[in-house]
């Protein structure tokens, strides 16, 4: 791309996913000089046969979005019009995929908590999702190893393993293991694997020698050069690189649409990584983000390493928690009682397990009534919960890490397993995919993440509108201005802020005295444990807050220290949840439980409180 | 006068009760005492028993002093205490006391007159107690025979049934933790110990390193605790190595030490399925003297660069020297002892430290044997039982309420 970024007005940008291609105009307002996301087209994708071309589902969507628009987006060639004026044509087209099943990879690393764990964070910050993990401590035969990798066929391999200067002989073991395989790329016959070496640099020479010959290597720097310190950009950057070269020109189509776009071809999770991280790193924040799908969940952080005060940046990929074809194995990994917890109605569990099964084997029904849609929510929060606590246990500081201590820490002596996601600390937490994003009322969003999440102290709450973080992550490596200004304006839609004390305070006892100035006028009051509590404060509108937790709650500053702020609002308002961290527990007696929950959905406004309480006489 | 009148038939009265209470073969009572004008009267209510809670070694007799004894010696210089096999004769003198004695445990011999042979005390022989009130103006007056008792050995001493207590409560705590970590196998709740948690994690930073792992198991004998539980850990690390394939040294101060540990690595690296990469070399004797030991193992983690140091066992002044030149040298450290003057230089200068017991409770948090599981836990839950009755008892005790302290006292 050779065009400056001031000369940038029009954007259009696609996200070609498994079954549909989205595509969104941006254009620049140049009254309010600023860049905004103005329409949205919608076609199925073609990769599949009977079309095998990605393009076609491209230009249909992008015909509806010239048709939507009134602007002329493609030319009597039906090509992408390129040059804006006012009335016709774009500056730029980008484009992500995550058509054909993404990414695909497999990571392989000497020690699975050290050098395998970086290699998979590499390969999962680039937007793959990661197969296998092949290490030398993984308890597996090298015979099963080989089998594993031949049975897998992923897209690319990433090697790592010991540090600059260490072992030697264990990397050469992993390379022979790949050559051993002999393994054959998913897409394209005749074609060499990628596989990318980003580990000891002394065993450069040795790793060439076993893989020159059978895979197509390529050497970058070591992604743990020592121990105490990682360096993932040159891996995710092969990825990338690697992606396009081998993977994307294989795949039906997409030849001819990296020759259209103006800038590579990004997979989809790694473009909305790419955007969640710039946003963080852009306005200082600590960021959550989370995009629940049918099949998989991914959950974006970034969160300040406590150790060197620099923020990390981490991804996972949760493959087995989805809202349909994967909602089975949300049953199964949360039990049912977990599920049912969250349902504000009697339900036995032949009717929950029934709807679970349908939901698998019809999964592109969405919820008719209300019961259907209390008892998807409910296991939304499950889903959401469990893909969290993966993804705690995977952003963690980095392991084998040498420690200087003093006589005072002889008591208070921490491992390097501790988790950087520290929930006080998070300031946005974003949530998108269609549980999320579409959900009748907004109020419903923030009840999920709420439940499923449990920020801690102040935070505010997001969805993204349209599922435009795709289109924005690749915008952002190109026109990093625009990308930021339209996910903050359009692609974000501010649900509120949530302010949760922390702390287990007695049932019913005082938690928080809180006094809020709100447009409306003053509101204080004494939030007391178990209650949740709903102020409206619309979109854009800011309150002067204060909080006075007792002694044994926390709001951010310390335990029964006052905080005093400005909170945003958003399409739900202030929710103000007394229910304590670690999140009190609903009772066991199924009454009691309903009743509690009635109680925070009607205050919350979740819900059509008649038609729910309906539901629970009949 | 009225009141000298009052007296006299007291008098009279006492002499005729205790002429009427005097068994037939007494000794015989001088009706009032010529210096002092009481009445001579032989101690009264003697009453012998068996010694509660003994082995049978002593027979303990109680008896009410004459009523002119005031302790002072004036009156009455003393006891003495007459022992025989045979109610009616044969007593002979087994002890002299003071005066205001009013108890006495008989266990000693008694003096024949004649032959001047000691006679001991022998359990379970009957014996005849008699006590005779030793008059300081000469005469004496002797109580009426007590017996037949016996010195009967004890099964169980009740003064220290808080002792019974407690040891059936701690096994009871046992045998219940052990069936519990038996059901629940390994999810049975042991708080985390960092420095254990952290040994993987150091294997693996060698691994990575491609340097070798340095084991040290103290200056201990080999029956030493402290080195006893090292052999648990020092089996894991192994086992650990093995799976890494990673170099594993083990220098010993001890010979016998250095032949178990021996043993200790082979076995693990069987049961970890490599035992082609065990060799006998890995673990070596040193030398028994301290500094040098110290100095040559030193050296090895400054020529062999070690990427893990691991010091379990029992150490001493070497403590500091040894793990300042690890920590110079850039390895993780992790130590234990249960030398507590040694802690603090392991604390400062290790990246993990297991602190006193936790030493012990590594092998149970390692090895997640029901049997160690089980103990630790209760070991645990007994502490914390003391724990609360100290707190509890202090409490008590300050506002004047002693029971608690009355149910736990031993007495011996």
């Amino acid at each position: 791309m050779t065009q400056k970024p001031e000369d940038i007005k029009v954007i259009i940008a696609t996200d070609c996913g498994s079954t549909t291609t989205k595509a969104i105009l941006i254009q620049y307002d140049e009254e309010k000089g600023e860049y905004r996301q103005t329409y949205r087209g919608e076609a199925p994708t073609t990769v599949e046969s009977p079309f095998e071309d990605v393009t076609k589902g491209v230009l249909n969507s992008i015909s509806e979005l010239s048709e939507l628009s009134g602007r002329e987006l493609l030319d009597e060639n039906n090509m992408i019009l390129k040059k804006s004026s006012p009335s016709e044509g774009a500056d730029i087209y980008i484009s992500t995929s995550s058509a054909g099943g993404g990414l695909q990879m497999m990571v392989a690393g000497v020690v699975r908590s050290m050098t395998a764990e970086s290699a998979e964070r590499a390969a999962l910050g680039a937007g793959a999702i990661v197969m296998d993990v092949i290490a030398s401590n993984d308890h597996r035969l090298p015979h099963e190893q080989i089998e594993r990798i031949r049975q897998l066929r992923p897209d690319m391999i990433l090697l790592s393993g010991g540090i600059d200067g260490g072992t030697k002989s264990h990397v050469v073991d992993l390379a022979e293991l790949i050559s051993a395989a002999d393994p054959k790329p998913r897409l394209g016959i005749g074609f060499k694997l990628p596989v990318i070496y980003a580990g000891n640099r002394d065993a450069r020479e040795e790793v060439s020698g076993t893989l020159e010959e059978k895979v197509d290597l390529v050497i970058v720097d070591n992604l743990r050069p020592v121990l105490e310190k990682e360096n993932l950009g040159p891996a995710r950057d092969k990825i990338h690189d690697m992606f396009m070269e081998h993977v994307m020109q294989q795949a039906p189509g997409y030849k001819k649409l990296m020759e259209w776009t103006d800038s590579p071809i990004m997979p989809t999770p790694g473009a909305v990584g790419a955007i969640i991280e710039r946003v963080a790193q852009l306005y200082d924040l600590q960021v959550v983000g989370v995009d629940i799908g049918g099949a998989t969940t991914d959950v974006f952080s970034v969160f300040v390493d406590p150790e060197d005060e620099k923020p990390v940046f981490n991804r996972t990929v949760s493959a087995n928690l989805g809202m349909s074809y994967s909602i089975s194995n949300i049953l199964a990994e949360a039990t049912l009682p977990n599920i049912s917890r969250w349902v504000p109605f009697p339900i036995d569990e032949r009717e929950l397990r029934n709807q679970i099964k349908n939901k698998m084997i019809r999964p592109t029904t969405i919820p008719q009534t209300l019961h259907s849609l209390a008892v998807e929510q409910a296991i939304a929060r499950e889903a959401l919960r469990l893909a969290f606590v993966q993804h705690k246990s995977f952003a963690t500081t980095l392991k084998g890490v040498q420690k200087q201590r003093t006589i005072a820490d002889a008591f208070v002596q921490t491992g390097t397993e501790g988790t950087i996601v520290n929930m006080m600390n998070l300031d946005l937490l974003v949530g998108s995919g269609g549980v999320l994003s579409h959900a009748p009322r907004r109020n419903q969003s923030a009840m999920m993440m709420i439940d499923a999440f449990r920020p801690e102290g102040i935070t505010r709450l997001a969805v993204d509108s349209i599922f435009m973080m795709p289109h924005l992550g690749v915008l952002s490596e190109v026109h990093p201005k625009a990308a930021t200004e339209v996910f903050l304006k359009d692609c974000l839609v501010y649900i509120g802020t949530c302010i949760a004390p922390v702390g287990q305070i007695k049932e019913s006892k005082d938690v928080m005295k809180y006094s809020i100035d709100l447009p409306q006028g003053r509101q204080e009051g004494m939030l007391r444990q178990g209650e949740m509590l709903l102020f409206p404060l619309g979109v854009g509108e800011k309150a002067s807050a204060v909080f006075e937790p007792t002694g044994k709650a926390d709001v951010g500053a310390g335990k029964g220290t006052r905080v005093e702020t400005v909170v945003h609002g958003g399409v739900v308002g202030l929710i103000l949840d007394g229910r304590g961290r670690p999140l009190m527990t609903v009772p066991d007696d199924k009454d009691a439980r309903i009743q509690q929950m009635l109680s925070w959905l009607e205050n919350l406004k979740v819900y059509n409180m008649d038609e729910l309480k309906a539901l629970g006489r009949a | 006068m009225q009141t000298s009148g009052y007296r006299q038939a007291f008098r009279i009265l006492i002499i005729v009760m205790l002429w009427a209470a005097t068994p037939a073969g007494s000794l015989g009572v001088e009706p009032e005492d010529a210096g002092t004008g009481l009445p001579v009267i032989p101690p009264m209510n003697l009453v012998a028993a068996d010694t509660p809670n003994d082995n049978g070694n002593g027979i303990t007799l109680r008896w009410d002093c004459p009523p002119g004894d005031d302790g002072s010696g004036a009156v009455i210089s003393g006891y003495v205490v007459l022992r025989s096999e045979n109610s009616r004769e044969g007593y002979l003198e087994t002890a002299v006391l003071g005066p205001g004695t009013a108890k006495y445990i008989d266990n000693g011999p008694a003096a024949d007159p004649v032959t001047g042979e000691k006679i001991h005390f022998i359990r379970n022989k009957p014996y005849y107690y008699r006590v005779a009130a030793r008059y300081a103006s000469g005469y004496r007056a002797v109580s009426g025979a007590s017996g037949p008792v016996q010195g009967r050995a004890q099964w169980f001493h009740d003064g220290k049934i808080p002792v019974l207590t407690a040891t059936v409560l701690f096994f009871a705590l046992v045998i219940l933790y052990i069936q519990k970590a038996r059901l629940q196998g390994s999810e049975l709740y042991v708080r985390p110990i960092a420095g254990m948690k952290e040994i993987d994690n150091a294997i693996g930073r060698a691994t990575e390193m491609g340097r070798p792992i340095l084991y040290v198991l103290g200056l201990g004998s080999p029956e030493d605790i402290a080195t006893i539980a090292s052999y648990t850990i020092l089996a894991r690390v192994a086992r650990k190595t093995a799976e890494y394939r990673t170099e594993l040294i083990v220098p010993c101060n001890e010979p016998i030490v250095m032949t178990i540990a021996q043993e200790t690595v082979r076995n693990a690296y069987m049961e970890a399925g490599h035992p082609d990469a065990y060799s006998d070399d890995m673990v070596f004797f040193v030398t028994s003297m301290q500094f040098a030991y110290v100095a040559a193992v030193n050296g090895l983690m400054l020529r062999e660069k070690t990427a893990t140091n691991c010091y379990f066992g029992k150490f001493y002044a070497e403590s500091l020297l040894l793990s300042e030149t690890g920590n110079i040298a850039g390895s993780i450290q992790v130590a234990g002892t249960d030398e507590v003057a040694q802690l603090p230089f392991f604390v400062t200068t290790c990246d993990y430290t297991l602190i006193g017991e936790e030493l012990y409770a590594a092998s149970a948090y390692l090895g997640r044997d029901p049997l160690l599981l089980g103990a630790l836990k209760a070991q645990d839950f007994a502490k914390a039982l003391v724990m609360i009755l100290i707190v509890a008892g202090a409490v008590l005790m300050s506002f004047g309420i002693d029971w608690l302290l009355e149910i736990i006292t031993v007495r011996m």
